[in-house]
Parts: structure tokens; sequence; C-alpha cells
């Protein structure tokens, strides 16, 4: 019998709850559910899943500070799910360690995408991903050379600055994961870096002119607004 | 107590230089006239009047009262007789200090009372706006929730009776009205996000043909088949903006166009610059807007109503009123109109801060 990914699922509500478990079980994934905090914290120490798929608004706590509680000693990948509309909360639980995020109301083909991103960052650890093995990334015509640090377009050298460059591989590194502006600023500027994203923002405006055909129209960086960047996935 | 001072005594700046320039013009304007009449019968009218101007232009009493004591000394001090000495026992002097009291008084009792009504009718004014707000989201709401619970409810009942075709279109309408149930939903988020005030917003400079490519990029998922065509200028253009509002703009009117346009197959999205404002344009091939709507297209008053046959549930008020709200808030104007080749154009422009985009250096 084919071993499957467990997914705990943490949502108090139970429609919807129900509607995530049986997407995930006809979708080959193995789903637990937990309606509370408490008995979602139980159930990770217990069971180990490979994904979690945490509700913010729970009856018994806050999800962030379940998430702050988990990341304290696990690193397991977490997909936060929330009727929160504002970017804040969003760039909180991401800056808090979540993997990604899902605003309700959200369709199966989203959260699916999502479950699979979680998890293949986490099967992938260096070895096995395409960048550790070739030192290079690909999505459509895009292929980022981590070891000669280019980015050609259909073969042909786009010729990014230093700092393009470091965006795009960033975002390379981590594709289909949306990363915070603060996130990337802290990454390429260090932990001092101006709390004002405006030279990200500049330079992105940049190397989308160089490598979409249409800034307006990305095919590779997408833009979450007031929130962050995210590369689309290879194949 | 502070209350009532804040309420009848306001001290302010503004007011206090008012008052006394007013005064000071008085006493001038005395002083001249004195020369051509020694008599000086005309002098306490004259602070009258000024007493009169200061209790009318100034907020609460403090001011008018305290114009009409300084008048009576000033009178009384520079003007009468004996000059430049205080001397209450004159004939008639009391009666002018009195006087002079009791119009400041009326005076300021009447300006606040204006005020006060001025006030009360804005108040009025806005909630009736909520009123109107919250009939038309009943409506929008309350319509493709008849639709969700009765397709549920036949497919519920009497699905054994059904075709696989009929299941599937009972299921398609179910999910298409709860999109649009949350279309209502979030453009009431975003007045909320605006708040009360609806002047203040926390704008930041964000690169515009990234707003302009989320919205699209969202549109693109709910409507496959309606082409969209995007242009953005060459050159980097920031605009100081809530990002997620203008989204919401652009996402409102790209549906409405779609919604509305009933015909329409095509839909342009612009983005350009005059130099002062970054415009946006969203234009479409489709039958375009009613001429009777478009005076009070933006305005919010549910256009069914008045038509019901044409279009009972998609009403366009609560879209176009937030539209309005969200590009008045920006300190920006929207327009509308139909186009002579067919189709509608909504044009929405912001204006773009003084501190053009990016002095810091780009690339460190």
């Amino acid at each position: 019998m084919k071993i499957r990914d467990k997914i705990l699922v943490v949502e108090d509500e139970k429609s919807i709850c129900h509607f995530i478990s049986s997407t995930l079980s006809n979708n080959g994934y193995d789903p637990m559910e937990a309606h509370s905090g408490k008995e979602a914290l139980s159930m990770i120490s217990s069971y180990c899943p490979d994904v979690v798929i945490l509700d913010l608004g729970l009856p018994d706590m806050d999800g962030l500070e379940i998430l702050r509680e988990l990341r304290s000693w696990s690193n397991l990948p977490v997909v936060v799910v929330s009727a929160r509309t504002h970017e804040r909360d969003k760039v909180e639980a991401l800056d808090l360690g979540a993997d990604d995020y899902l605003t309700k109301p959200f369709g199966t083909d989203e959260l699916l995408a999502r479950v699979r991103t979680a998890i293949r960052h986490t099967r992938t650890t260096s070895e096995h991903s395409e960048i550790a093995r070739l030192g290079t990334y690909t999505v459509g015509d895009l292929v980022i050379d981590y070891n000669k640090h280019q980015v050609l377009l259909n073969g042909e050298n786009v010729h990014l600055t230093v700092n393009e460059f470091r965006i795009v591989a960033l975002l390379g590194k981590y594709s289909g994961k949306v990363l915070t502006y603060a996130y990337i600023m802290k990454e390429l500027w260090g932990p001092r870096a101006d709390s004002d994203n405006q030279i990200l923002r500049v330079n992105m405006a940049n190397i989308r002119r160089k490598i979409e055909k249409n800034p307006a129209e990305p095919q590779y960086i997408f833009t979450e607004a007031g929130v962050g960047y995210r590369m689309a996935e290879g194949e | 107590m502070k209350k009532f001072f804040a309420k009848f005594l306001p001290f302010n700046f503004q007011d206090f230089w008012l008052s006394s320039a007013i005064l000071a013009g008085a006493t001038v304007t005395c002083a001249i006239l004195r020369h051509a009449d020694s008599e000086g019968e005309f002098v306490s009218l004259i602070f009258v009047l000024a007493v009169m101007l200061i209790s009318r232009l100034t907020t609460g009493y403090l001011f008018g009262t305290a114009a009409s004591l300084v008048a009576v000394i000033c009178v009384n001090y520079v003007f009468t007789y004996p000059y430049f000495a205080i001397n209450f026992t004159i004939a008639g002097y009391p009666l002018t200090f009195i006087v002079m009291l009791l119009v400041s008084i009326m005076t300021s009792a009447m300006t606040t009372q204006i005020k006060q009504q001025e006030h009360l009718r804005a108040e009025t004014e806005k909630e009736k706006a909520r009123a109107d707000l919250l009939r038309s989201v009943s409506h929008d709401i309350r319509t493709p929730l008849t639709s969700i619970i009765g397709a549920t409810s036949t497919l519920l009942e009497s699905g054994d009776y059904l075709s696989h075709d009929q299941k599937v279109r009972l299921l398609e309408d179910t999910r298409s009205e709860a999109q649009w149930l949350i279309r209502v939903v979030e453009n009431l988020l975003s007045v909320t996000r605006m708040g009360d005030s609806q002047t203040y917003i926390d704008k930041k400079n964000e690169p515009a043909e990234e707003i302009v490519g989320e919205a699209l990029q969202k549109f693109r998922k709910r409507f496959k088949t309606i082409p969209v065509s995007v242009s953005v200028p060459d050159e980097l253009l920031m605009v100081p903006m809530d990002a997620i509002l203008i989204e919401q703009v652009l996402a409102n009117l790209m549906e409405n166009a779609v919604s509305h346009g009933q015909t329409t197959t095509h839909i342009w999205l612009t983005l350009s610059s005059d130099g002062t404002d970054g415009i946006f344009s969203v234009r479409d091939n489709g039958s375009g807007i009613p001429p009777a709507q478009i005076p009070q297209l933006f305005s919010g008053i549910s256009h069914s109503s008045d038509n019901r046959t044409v279009d009972g549930k998609r009403n366009m008020g609560l879209g176009l009123t937030v539209c309005k709200a969200i590009v008045q808030a920006h300190g920006g104007t929207i327009t509308a109109y139909n186009l002579p080749q067919g189709g509608a154009e909504f044009i929405f422009r912001l204006p773009l801060s003084h501190t053009q985009p990016n002095s810091k250096e780009v690339s460190r």
C-alpha cells in the first residue's frame, strides 16, 4: 500500500474542515482533523504530520500562538488559512514562520497547490532539488544559473545587476512560496535594512522589465499586494 | 467641565488674532472719523458692529464676550471725555455696556446654533448614506442567497430525478452566486478599511504596474474566457496609494465591465501618467452604460429599483459607490462615459506625490 502524506487540518468550522478533508483525501493525502488549538498541539506531537493546515481563528487560542509554539521546536510546514484579509495579518503569520498563506474563501486548486509546495520544500532539502543537483532553477523559458550568477531567458543572459540577481535567486530558491518584503530586505541588505522597501520595489520593477514580456502581466514573479513576492513554480 | 470649556469657550489663536484685528480696525476707524466729527456719537455704534462681527466669525462665546468688554473699556478710555481715563459715571454709559454685551452674547448664540444645525445636517446626510448602503447591500445579498438555497434544496430533495447536466448547472449557479457574495463582502471590507472619516488613508508609494498586474491576475482566475489587454508605461510609475483598496477599485471596474457590459468580449486596462496624476483606465466593448444612469452612476442609488425588469439583481450601486469613495479618499477623481464605437470607459486618476518615486540610490 502506498504511504500517503499525513496532513493535519486545524479548523473549528465543521463545514470547512469537511470540505478540506475530502479534497485532500480525494487527492491522495491522508487528512486528520483537529477542532481546537489544544487538540492541534497534542496531535502534532503525537502524529507528526507532514503538513499542518492551520486556521487562525480558533475558539480556544489564537492560531498565531500555535504557530509560535510549534516553531520553537519544529520546522514542519504550516499553511495558514484565515478569513482575516488585512495584509498585516498575512505578513505577521509569514514572519512568524508560516510557509504559506491562504485567505478564505479559497478554491481547491489553490489549496492543493499550496500543500504541494509546502511538502516539496521539506522533501527537497538541498540534495535533491534541481538547484542542488544542477545549480539551476528552471521555470518556463527562465533559467536561474546559481553557479554562474546569471539569469537566462530563452537561453540568453538578461544581464541583471548584482542585487537584481540576488532577489531573483532568493525567490527561485523558495519558488511557489510568498516571501515578505521584510524577509527579502533582511536577506539582501542585512538586519539593519531600511524598513522602507522602496529599493526592493524599484529593483523588482527593473527585473520585470528584463524578464517579463509585460511587467503588468508577470509570468515568473507575482506580487502579493502589501505582502511580498512569489516566484512561479517550475515543472 | 473640560467639555464645557471646549464647547463654549474654545480658545484658538486664529480666532484670537481675528478678534484683535477687528478691534484694532474699529479703533483706527474711530480715530480717523474723529477728525471729521469730534462729537463721537458714532464710536459706540462702530464698536457694536465690531463686537457683532467678532461674535459671528469666531467659535463659541469666549471672543465675543471678551471683545465686548474690551470695546466698552476702549470706548470709555480712548474715545469718551475725559480721554485716556476710565470714567464709568458718564450718563448712559452702563446702557452702552449692557447693549454691547447683549449683542455679543446673542450673536454668539445664534452663530453657535447655526453651526450646530449644519453639523446636524451633515450627520443626517451621513446617516442617510449609510442607510442607502445597507439597503443596497441587503438587496445584493438576499438575491444570490435565495438562489443558493433554492439550488441546493433542489439538489438535495430531488437530486435523483435530475440529469447530470442539470445538477452541474445548479452547482455552477451556486458557485457563481457565492462568488458574487464574496465581492459584496470585499466591498464592505473596503468601506470599513477606509473608516468613518473617509479622508485619512494609509498611503504608500506603490509601483502602480504591480497593483494593475495583481488585479488582472485575480480577474483572470475568475473570468477565464474574457481577454484583457493591459498596457503600462515603460517608465516605472510610483503612485501613493493603499494598494489593497486600489486593487479593489480595479477589480470592481473590470468585473462590472463583464457583468454590466453584457456583450463585453474584450477589456483594455491602461495605466498612464500626465505628470501630476496616475491615470487608470478600464475600457470594454460591451453594451455601454444606459444614458439615463450616467448622472447618478456613482451615487449608490439602487438602479434596479427604478428599472426592475432590466436587472433585478446585478445592482451596479455598491461596487461603483465604493470605487468612488476609495478614489476620493485618495484625493483623486473617477469618471465614466460611453465610447462612440460602443462600450464604456471608466477612468480614475490618483495624484502623484511631490516627492518623486525614488531619490534613493537603487543599487547599493
